[in-house]
């Protein structure tokens, strides 16, 4: 599903250079539920902001459902982020001049879908988060358990098949956070796979498999049931040396 | 394009919505007005006055002391101005067109009607006037020597022939060849007998304001064979030879003044010159508007750049998350293209109204015309259209907003 | 503390010089616009003579056609000048306590001097009460009283720069000037005298330049001088100069001064009674309607404003409105923009009242920082103004009053336009910022 290999990145300001990633290599297989943790400043952020297509990155080689991202442009990226990857931010990041209905069509907008499709989907995903009935409701009216569980919706509307998470419970006290960590473990149940970026270890012991992230490599990892995965006739190691 | 979303969006924040919005309508009316007027006096100047004006200039002589002979002075200034190399003609005249000073006269067309309502602007000429004014004569004759007399100014009898504009006949007799045909200007006085049409002679104060109703009533003139010095003054007309108009102003000022000295030569203005003066405030009033429109275009342009920016600015993370959910950068410039003109439409939907607001105020104060629609409709595009091109860098600004900042917190 | 608000003002000019530029220039053009045309509205509109103006009446009565009102725009109004007949019976009546008749004479003057040139010249033919009534300023000697008007006195007198031509500004009283082949003593030399309005000849041009020189109008009658300016007649007058001074022409200006409004009122039923009389003898076909506006009343319904002037200051103040409402939105940019700054100094303990002068004072900068540049602009806009209309040249100019009133439009202006954006800043709860911050 997702497959970085000795993917770097690196900052450049002024005089000084930053090495957010080096030498970093991954391998999310589909339907697997994985939790990136690290202290602060690790490079998690910037690996998710590479992974959902945000940011370029410096080196090295990076496949999305066997695509290969290096030389697409923006248009061609955006797209695949619309198509295939759903986004959960730590702040929610709903646009807080539009309603709950209208948040959650904004991807679908993007995708062209017809606005059949549209209420449909947008319906079904805010059922989904057990927010049907508020559609209309803007998000400074709800908590903020009830603005992820939107977030989520909104994510997860155009039906991709990975789902990138940023802190998603890190705003969230912890009767909230239980319930969205519920949610989305129900959503990875149901096919999606998952990547979780968090710093709570309690929180990362409840994906199938952890990956630490130390000074932009990967340091520690689960063991991986199939370390070998026979692709473009190559063999590939999700792992350091 | 999604303009419910996008106008769900602006309600939300009224305010800016309000201002931006206020200042289009106030624009458009503006504008859409200002236009209008500014049409209407390039109209006015534009008005071709009859006679050639490239070539000719007036010039007066005002004599002094007990001796002074004006019949004198007009036989033998005429015979000095015709006789002068680079002059192609000239004549006696009282006044020229849009000199702002001249005679008018009332018309009745019997003895008995009671409220002449024709007024009529008068000029006074010899029989080589028609070719110095440069006319078109379109019908019967031209006066003859012999038909010329002189006039004082406080006579009231009248000669009984005239020559009179194509307008003037067209309004006594519709549809009628006026010539030979007779009206009155005293009515215990024998009439006056039409014997030429001149195609077109405007009065010296072209700008009369119409009450008549007769768009023509600043073409009523009429030409009669008399000399009429005002006192001691007698006033020409020159016609130079194409091209040595302003050599020639010179050359006769000098040359009248050295013909005899107990007189003042002045008032030596070209036509050009008169024309000028006459459309003077026309043309500042034409000047004032156009850069009251530009600076406001572009005052009402910078104001939307700027809120655009703020927006921009204020929406980066709204931007940023749009894009992590897929948005292309052309989806993010088209939303801010489409936004705006979302509120250049509200706007210029308040601006109409305002407009005919501002033009009642002008009908009713200023006995203006009411606005044709197309004005409002030509003020609605250039709005539409600097709307777009003033939201365009931002939007494009915008539209470069990375992705990854939906991820930065906060 | 107003202090500290100021230098925050500037200094938060200097943070964002894009948008203060906007901002100020926005204010500057609006500011510039409006004034321009005010001031030349407020000088054209200025009463010329404020120290008698209301005493001051010009004499209007009803001697048109019976058939057609004179002024066709509105009917209701008197013909603007009076004949000959009438003129000279009010001055014989001598009703108001002074009592000028007027009209516009143009004679050649033939200086004595070879040197000079004969040039033609414009000038005044009046009653003696003229100098008194106008309060005309006298460099040397007087006018002339009602004898000399009387018996057709040849004397005259003469403008400050006609003096100046003809006897190098010394002092001429008792000196003769030939004018048009007549010989005048002169009696008086003006001070410089030149009302920014020429109040009283409208008819001839509101903005014409004052008369070179004033002589007795029986001398001028005497002479039979033409008048220069505007003749009307609805009637055909007899032969000659006789003839024309016995028709139903109006030529003349007659104005008289009244002290208080019980003279007034008896000076109007004089004139009513006067044209009941006249009715007698057939004339004044129309139905009485004497009036004697004052010299405010008599500018106002001569439209010295005109309607370009009183359109262009509709629309300046328009285009200031646009202006303003411009500024509103870029400041409440501007105050959104600083809403973390705004949160720290709530939570460091400002008050809202506090931080309201702040914005307001800072408002107040852009509006002081606008008019400096709008007075420039507006000096530069009268300057084309006097270009665009050659006869704006003594109205288009900037006095005292109008600079204090361009600086102050501009701060009012701009704090009323700080008002909103500056309520706004002071709703921002200090915790809620701080958080995201």
């Amino acid at each position: 599903m997702l497959k970085m290999n000795h993917l770097s990145k690196v900052y450049r300001t002024h005089m000084i250079e930053t090495h957010a990633l080096r030498d970093f290599s991954i391998h999310v297989r589909e339907g697997e539920f994985v939790a990136v943790t690290g202290p602060s400043g690790s490079g998690k952020t910037t690996f998710l902001n590479i992974a959902g297509l945000l940011e370029e990155f410096s080196g090295g080689e990076f496949f999305i459902d066997g695509v290969s991202v290096s030389g697409l442009g923006d248009d061609a990226r955006s797209r695949l982020r619309n198509e295939k990857i759903g986004f959960i931010f730590q702040g929610f990041n709903l646009i807080p001049d539009l309603n709950l209905f209208d948040n959650v069509d904004v991807p679908l907008r993007y995708r062209g879908f017809s606005a059949a499709d549209r209420k449909r989907r947008i319906e079904e995903n805010l059922a989904r988060v057990g927010l049907a009935s508020r559609m209309k409701h803007f998000p400074s009216e709800l908590s903020g358990g009830q603005q992820q569980r939107v977030a989520i919706a909104r994510a997860l509307a155009g039906s991709p098949r990975l789902l990138l998470a940023d802190e998603p419970t890190g705003n969230l006290d912890s009767l909230m956070a239980r319930g969205v960590m519920e949610l989305l473990e129900e959503i990875n149940r149901q096919g999606t796979t998952i990547i979780m970026v968090t710093h709570d270890p309690e929180l990362a012991a409840r994906a199938q498999r952890n990956v630490h992230v130390i000074d932009g490599q990967v340091t520690d990892f689960d063991e991986e049931p199939r370390l070998r995965v026979p692709e473009n006739g190559r063999d590939t190691v999700a792992t350091t040396a | 394009m999604e303009f419910r979303p996008i106008l769900s969006a602006l309600m939300r924040s009224k305010v800016a919505l309000v201002l931006i919005g206020l200042q289009i309508a106030l624009t458009l009316a503006i504008v859409s007005n200002a236009l209008f007027i500014i049409n209407q006096r390039i109209e006015n100047m534009g008005r071709a006055s009859g006679m050639n004006e490239a070539d000719t200039f007036m010039i007066s002589s005002l004599g002094f002391g007990a001796g002074y002979d004006v019949k004198n002075a007009y036989a033998e200034d005429l015979a000095t101005l015709r006789g002068m190399p680079g002059v192609a003609n000239a004549a006696p005249i009282l006044t020229v067109p849009m000199s702002q000073s001249g005679w008018s006269e009332g018309i009745s067309l019997t003895t008995t009607q009671q409220n002449s309502d024709v007024g009529v602007a008068m000029y006074f000429i010899d029989e080589q006037g028609l070719d110095t004014y440069g006319l078109k004569l379109v019908g019967g004759r031209n006066f003859t020597a012999d038909e010329i007399t002189h006039r004082d100014v406080r006579s009231t009898s009248w000669p009984n022939i005239v020559m009179i504009t194509k307008a003037l006949g067209e309004r006594l007799w519709p549809g009628q060849n006026a010539v030979g045909k007779q009206f009155y200007l005293d009515q215990e006085k024998p009439p006056l007998t039409v014997i030429g049409v001149v195609d077109r002679l405007i009065m010296p104060w072209p700008n009369i304001s119409n009450r008549s109703g007769d768009k023509n009533a600043y073409e009523f003139s009429m030409m009669v064979p008399q000399m009429v010095p005002f006192g001691l003054q007698t006033r020409y007309l020159v016609r130079a030879e194409p091209g040595r108009v302003t050599e020639l102003v010179k050359a006769v000022e000098a040359k009248l003044a050295q013909t005899n000295t107990s007189r003042i030569v002045r008032e030596a203005r070209t036509l050009t010159e008169i024309r000028a003066e006459c459309y003077r405030s026309d043309r500042a009033m034409l000047i004032i508007l156009i850069a009251v429109i530009v600076a406001l275009l572009s005052i009402t342009a910078l104001g939307i750049v700027g809120m655009a920016s703020f927006w921009v600015t204020q929406r980066t993370k709204q931007i940023g998350t749009r894009r992590a959910l897929g948005a292309t950068r052309g989806n993010i410039l088209r939303y801010f293209l489409t936004e705006n003109f979302v509120i250049t439409t509200i706007g210029l939907a308040l601006g109409a109204v305002l407009t005919y607001g501002v033009n009642l105020w002008l009908m009713q104060a200023y006995s203006a015309q009411r606005l044709p629609v197309l004005y409002l409709v030509g003020g609605m595009i250039a709005l539409w259209l600097l709307g777009q091109l003033a939201v365009f860098g931002p939007a494009t600004r915008a539209s470069r907003v990375p992705p990854a900042v939906a991820t930065r917190s906060v | 503390m107003f202090s500290y608000y100021l230098q925050l003002g500037f200094h938060s000019l200097k943070r964002n010089p894009v948008l203060t530029l906007l901002m100020v220039l926005g204010i500057a053009i609006g500011i510039g616009a409006s004034m321009t045309s005010l001031t030349v509205f407020h000088v054209m509109g200025s009463d010329p003579i404020p120290w008698k103006s209301d005493k001051l009446h010009y004499v209007q009565m009803d001697s048109w056609d019976p058939n057609r009102a004179y002024d066709d725009d509105d009917q209701s109004m008197p013909p603007d000048q009076v004949t000959y007949r009438d003129a000279v019976a009010l001055i014989e009546a001598g009703k108001a306590d002074r009592q000028a008749v007027m009209y516009k004479v143009a004679w050649p003057v033939q200086p004595e001097n070879r040197d000079i040139k004969p040039f033609q010249s414009l000038g005044r033919a009046t009653s003696g009460d003229f100098f008194a009534l106008f309060d005309t300023p006298f460099e040397y000697g007087n006018g002339w009283d009602r004898a000399q008007d009387k018996e057709h006195a040849r004397v005259v007198v003469l403008a400050r720069e006609t003096n100046e031509k003809l006897f190098g500004g010394q002092n001429s009283v008792g000196k003769r000037v030939r004018l048009n082949d007549v010989e005048y003593s002169v009696v008086g030399v003006l001070k410089e005298w030149k009302p920014k309005i020429k109040y009283y000849d409208l008819t001839n041009g509101s903005f014409s330049d004052p008369e070179e020189f004033f002589v007795p109008f029986n001398t001028a009658i005497e002479l039979k001088t033409p008048a220069a300016g505007n003749n009307n007649c609805w009637k055909n007058s007899a032969e000659g100069w006789e003839g024309y001074l016995e028709s139903e022409c109006i030529w003349l200006q007659m104005w008289v001064e009244l002290e208080n409004a019980t003279r007034t009122a008896e000076y109007h039923s004089f004139l009513d009674n006067y044209v009941a009389e006249q009715k007698k003898l057939g004339r004044f076909p129309r139905p009485v309607n004497n009036r004697l506006p004052d010299v405010n009343q008599w500018m106002k319904d001569n439209r010295v404003v005109s309607r370009d002037v009183e359109i262009q200051l509709g629309l300046s103040f328009a285009f200031l409105v646009v202006c303003l409402v411009n500024t509103i939105g870029l400041l409440l940019a501007k105050f959104m923009r600083k809403t973390g700054e705004i949160g720290l100094r709530r939570a460091l303990g400002a008050s809202k009242p506090q931080l309201f002068m702040q914005h307001i004072v800072e408002s107040g900068v852009i509006g002081i920082s606008g008019g400096l540049i709008g007075l420039l602009l507006t000096w530069l806009g009268l300057m084309a103004v006097r270009g665009l209309y050659d006869y704006f040249d003594s109205v288009a100019r900037l006095d005292w009053p109008m600079v204090l009133a361009t600086i102050g439009l501009s701060i009012v202006a701009s704090i009323l336009a700080g008002l909103y954006p500056t309520w706004r800043a002071c709703q921002i709860a200090p915790a809620a910022q701080l958080k995201t911050q």
